[in-house]
């Protein structure tokens, strides 16, 4: 069992290249715990922007009439990958949390699965 | 928007609005004790807020037990134990009926939840009564600054989905208008609830989710042309001479577009 403090500092410490992790509030797009970041990179900012990346997901699925949920979202830059991993919470409230990687110091595979596990030790 | 500057404690500023000057005297002081405004109470601990409620949100125990994190009688076990020593979020997890993240991130949800409309923008003048400590004890204290900014965004995140707050708090009702695109999950539960008498607070009770959730799909709705609110009839005497009455429902929904249309602009 874990704070979400707790859950955010050992994604930075324990998923190599992470530069900052959030974990937001899908539907008002609220950041409930950011760490790194920084000046050149708001993590607040980025989490209310990318619930409309969701919510566009989300909806292209009704409209597909894809009865599935996503597990994760996965966005490439040049020099970065935002992974994007929705929750399944108790209460039903949507939330998800949000990595920013270093996509030179990165290992995909590596960070999606300990992402999975932070999730587990998160309880929510 | 004009409505802050309706707030008699608030002067209208033209770049940072000014949530409650009060408030910020209250942070500067690093003060304890429950700030009570028309539509909600802050409750302070040191300067910062510990915790929030308002009569137009579900308090934490509704949110806590309505999703199945934790049964009514978890939740009055821990009231019965740990409310006079003002330590009830303490008990929940130590106790076990609830996990740390879990009563952590629902507290935020209500504390953010509740600050919303205790923050808006009222003609009463707000008090504060020092010493006063709320029974749900310290989860994690928010600075004020940072309720302040969540506040505002939220109400600008309200406004750029759909700028007219009439189905904030009226009740409310389904247009006629069909849906044109396939009404997601959450928002068709909602939607079921809509009955031509309950509120967005009502409808949050009764879903036990938070109202500002609500207020965010009911925007959605009222946009799609799905949901509105019931406007009180108008007196002949007091009606708008200049506006063409137009029927409240109709079933064309080219008539219903250009209504929508002009709700719009008129809220800008």
């Amino acid at each position: 069992m874990a704070n979400t403090e707790a859950s955010l500092k050992e994604a930075m410490s324990s998923i190599e290249g992470t530069t900052g992790v959030a974990l937001v509030d899908y539907t008002s797009g609220m950041a409930l715990g950011t760490l790194g970041g920084g000046k050149d990179f708001n993590l607040e900012v980025a989490a209310a922007g990318n619930t409309d990346v969701i919510r566009a997901k989300l909806r292209t699925m009704e409209h597909l009439g894809l009865k599935e949920e996503i597990e994760d979202i996965l966005i490439t830059l040049g020099t970065q990958y935002h992974l994007i991993r929705l929750l399944k919470t108790r209460g039903g409230n949507g939330l998800f949390l949000y990595l920013v990687l270093d996509s030179s110091r990165a290992n995909l595979a590596m960070a999606r699965h300990q992402l999975k596990k932070i999730e587990a030790e998160l309880e929510v | 928007m004009s409505a802050i500057a309706a707030d008699p404690d608030a002067p209208a500023t033209d770049r940072l609005p000014v949530l409650s000057p009060m408030l910020q005297r209250l942070a500067a002081e690093r003060a304890t004790g429950a700030l009570m405004r028309d539509r909600g109470t802050l409750y302070l601990a040191d300067g910062q807020v510990v915790h929030a409620e308002s009569p137009a949100t579900p308090g934490i125990d509704v949110l806590l037990t309505t999703g199945g994190t934790l049964r009514h009688e978890g939740w009055w076990d821990a009231v019965a134990q740990a409310g006079a020593g003002r330590r009830v979020g303490r008990y929940l997890v130590d106790s076990g009926h609830v996990p740390g993240g879990a009563l952590e991130l629902c507290h935020l949800g209500a504390l953010y939840d509740a600050a919303f409309f205790a923050l808006a923008p009222t003609g009463t003048p707000a008090r504060f009564r020092y010493g006063v400590a709320h029974w749900i004890g310290p989860v994690r204290p928010v600075p004020v600054a940072a309720v302040e900014r969540e506040t505002l965004r939220r109400r600008e995140f309200l406004d750029r989905i759909w700028p007219d707050p009439a189905c904030d708090s009226a009740p409310l009702l389904r247009t006629a208008h069909g849906p044109d695109a396939p009404v997601p999950a959450r928002q068709r539960r909602l939607l079921e609830l809509v009955d031509g008498v309950r509120t967005a607070s009502d409808i949050a009770q009764a879903l036990g989710r938070s109202a500002f959730h609500i207020l965010v799909d009911l925007r959605r709705l009222a946009a799609a042309g799905l949901v509105a609110a019931v406007r009180a009839q108008p007196l002949p005497a007091a009606a708008t001479p200049r506006r063409i009455p137009l029927p409240e429902v109709t079933a064309d929904p080219d008539i219903a577009l250009l209504r929508r249309l002009r709700d719009a602009l008129e809220a800008l």
